[in-house]
């Protein structure tokens, strides 16, 4: 679907974006994280073509991004806004006619979209006069009309209610299921685990984790396994240590054990095993760890995967 | 995103019709020509009515005639005056002053203290080979004083004369050029005579073009700076940019405000004709289709120069306040000719006349200045080159607001420098 391979963006001869590579497959989810100045928006940008790479090059389904192609590609900024003296209609209607319906077309579309975000009866009302909350959901339809096929979000759930986080996710379900493929910049961790399958995650610039998410949080977390039994799990063979956990236990395993030897030393033993699963490392500890010891900006030394890899890896 | 005239003309329409439907706009729409009206009226009626104020309350002159020269003068000054610059001469209204006279200056300043005159005449001793006299009055406005002055001249030339002239010859030695006709060298080489309302209506003709010019040029410009402004500030455009390009933005804004402008053109001088038609007619003033023509023409090309300049501005600022404060000087450009206007009048072919109609920032107000000037035979190749020069520097400072726009548009913090934005400019995205 959208293919970024080798792009470097340079402003005032630093690099701001620096040889990122990765790929975004047909209706999945796709994270993009990354602390505050770490590249998010330049990289955004250019994948919306608003601003030019200095090098490399962005596809979508094979074609370069710029002409009509990016007509296909919505985005919801972080720091938003709409024209306060109109109506939601009314903008909706300029947004659609502008991604290519007619008037009456993008009309329609609006009404729907409205009318799916629960905002019908504010449909001719001026956006000034609505919440905050219902100008976010107005902001939502911008980037939704017109049907794109890779909606690109940047913080949408910030500031919404639980009941609209909801529904936003609700509508995230739907557009996946009908095919749009989402790339989703956020800092609620949360959300990431919960809906998608793949992230970048990028940093000064360089891309310093790549793939599954539940790879990463498997990849970072202790060399341990997480039991759930009816007594304390001691003198277990291959662990070298155990911490009581939320009426679980943690597990640490000794370098040369496997959990599966684990789980079988543990059945062995005759405990009452309700639970057991490899421990994982929340994302939010994941990203506070690669981003504070600067994992990955060694040119692979310490991250998972390497630009250089990953780029040899698209050439394969 | 390459560039769409379809997407440039939704933008257009967008800001023609919001822009329109806005009160701002209705404001602008009836209260500057009222306002303009309504300065005009006040300052023209308000110098004849203080004229005639002032006429009113000069009832009586007291005189002192110490040379004697005065004895057999008339006891009271006639002054006609017509209603206003424009009334026929037979509805002229007339304003009697009785003349009273003292045995001394004493006497003299204790009725005009106790206001049994309105003025007080001294005429001295040796009048007849110095012309001393002194006239006195309790107070005068700052302005008006002059308007008893001649009253009193031709009373004297009257009293000096009485008996010995007849009183044709006398009536001719007050107003001795009432009957003279200047004729000038037309356009056409021949000596006609000059007629002062026609030629005030030549002038005001394109006068009002020019100031109208100047206020929809400055006006499309704010709109612009405005809505740029507006957009950068409330962070509309990232989202906007999605689905459009700089370019298709750029171009919208600039054909929808332009055509706003146009509609405040189209408006004001429609009414202004409608309004000022009995009075053209009576004048039978041809309204020439080729200096309107000329004045659209100048209007496109000094609205693509400045709302490009307004474009540039918008984009680099912060918020409108930033926005405005780079525009005054422009804004503050545009207007220079009719701050200037005296010396323009005065010598419409001269050097600063022709400089100020030759540079893309005055082009468009000074050139129809010069046009509607009465004396004035402007070369076309100065009209040619004028417009060659605001067409090319207005092209030159597009081509340079649009690379602005598309890199300052979403940059947001310090305002660049002049340095800055000159690369901006030069360079791409």
């Amino acid at each position: 679907m959208l293919e970024v391979r080798d792009i470097v963006k340079t402003f005032d001869g630093r690099a701001v974006v620096n040889r990122v590579s990765f790929e975004v497959r047909p209706g999945e989810i796709f994270a993009l994280l990354g602390p505050n100045g770490a590249g998010k928006t330049t990289l955004i940008r250019m994948i919306t073509d608003i601003l030019k790479p200095d090098s490399g090059e962005i596809l979508l389904d094979g074609t370069r991004i710029g002409g009509d192609s990016r007509r296909q590609i919505a985005y919801l900024p972080e720091e938003r806004g709409l024209y306060r003296r109109v109506s939601p209609i009314e903008v909706l209607v300029y947004y659609g006619e502008l991604k290519g319906l007619s008037a009456h077309a993008a009309r329609a579309a609006g009404l729907a979209l409205l009318e799916r975000m629960e905002l019908a009866e504010w449909a001719t009302k001026q956006v000034q006069t609505l919440s905050k909350g219902m100008q976010q959901k107005v902001q939502f339809c911008t980037a939704l009309i017109g049907e794109p096929r890779l909606l690109i979000l940047d913080e949408p759930f910030t500031g919404l209610d639980p009941l609209n986080t909801q529904l936003f996710e609700e509508l995230l379900a739907e557009r996946r299921a009908a095919g749009c493929t989402v790339l989703l910049s956020t800092h609620q961790m949360n959300k990431v685990e919960e809906l998608c399958d793949r992230a970048l995650m990028i940093n000064r610039g360089h891309m310093v984790l790549y793939g599954s998410v539940r790879d990463f949080r498997r990849q970072y977390a202790d060399h341990a396994v997480t039991v759930r039994c009816d007594r304390r799990p001691d003198a277990v063979a291959g662990v070298h240590g155990i911490a009581a956990g939320d009426g679980d236990w943690k597990l640490m395993l000794e370098p040369a054990a496997s959990p599966q030897s684990v789980l079988r030393e543990l059945v062995a033993s005759g405990l009452g095993i309700e639970s057991f699963s490899i421990a994982n490392l929340p994302l939010e500890d994941v990203f506070v760890k690669v981003v504070r010891e600067g994992l990955g900006l060694d040119h692979g030394q310490s991250g998972p995967l390497l630009p250089d890899e990953i780029v040899k890896g698209a050439a394969r | 995103m390459n560039f769409s005239w379809r997407r440039a003309l939704i933008v257009a329409r967008r800001e023609f019709l919001t822009t329109v439907k806005r009160k701002a706009f209705l404001f602008t729409l009836i209260a500057v020509p009222l306002y303009f009206g309504g300065v005009m009226t006040l300052a023209t009626r308000g110098s004849m009515s203080d004229r005639r104020d002032s006429l009113r309350s000069f009832t009586r002159l007291g005189v002192v005639d110490s040379s004697g020269l005065l004895t057999g003068a008339a006891p009271e000054i006639t002054t006609r005056l017509a209603p206003d610059p424009t009334g026929a001469p037979e509805k002229l209204e007339t304003y009697r002053t009785e003349v009273v006279f003292y045995a001394d200056q004493a006497k003299l300043e204790r009725a005009l203290r106790s206001a049994e005159i309105a003025q007080g005449l001294t005429v001295s001793a040796d009048y007849l080979a110095t012309g001393a006299t002194r006239r006195y009055a309790r107070s005068t406005g700052t302005f008006n004083s002059a308007s008893s002055v001649r009253p009193i001249e031709r009373w004297l030339a009257r009293s000096l004369l009485a008996g010995h002239a007849d009183s044709l010859r006398i009536e001719r030695a007050t107003r001795p050029a009432s009957g003279m006709d200047l004729y000038t060298l037309g356009k056409d080489d021949r000596f006609e005579v000059k007629d002062e309302r026609r030629e005030m209506l030549e002038f005001m003709v394109p006068f009002m073009v020019s100031i109208l010019l100047g206020v929809c040029i400055m006006t499309g410009g704010q709109y612009l700076l405005q809505g740029v402004s507006e957009e950068k500030e409330s962070r509309i455009l990232e989202s906007l940019l999605c689905a459009l390009s700089p370019e298709d933005l750029l171009a919208g804004k600039l054909v929808g405000l332009g055509g706003v402008g146009l509609a405040l053109v189209a408006v004001w001088l429609g009414v202004g004709f409608a309004v000022s038609a009995p009075m053209l007619a009576l004048a039978q003033f041809p309204l020439s289709p080729g200096l309107l023509a000329l004045a659209v023409v100048y209007f496109l090309l000094g609205y693509l120069f400045f709302a490009s300049i307004m474009t540039g501005i918008g984009a680099v600022t912060n918020n409108m306040r930033e926005a405005q404060q780079f525009s005054m000087m422009f804004s503050f450009a545009n207007l220079l000719p009719i701050i200037v206007l005296t010396q323009i009048l005065s010598k419409p072919d001269g050097a600063l006349a022709v400089t100020l109609s030759m540079l893309p920032f005055t082009a468009a107000t000074a050139m129809m200045l010069r046009l509607g000037t009465p004396s004035s035979a402007v070369p076309a190749w100065q009209i040619a080159l004028s417009l060659a020069l605001l067409a090319l520097s207005g092209w030159l400072v597009l081509r340079g607001a649009a690379r602005v726009f598309r890199i300052g548009l979403l940059m947001t913090g310090k305002t660049p420098n002049l340095p800055e934005i000159w690369r901006w400019a030069r360079a791409g995205r």
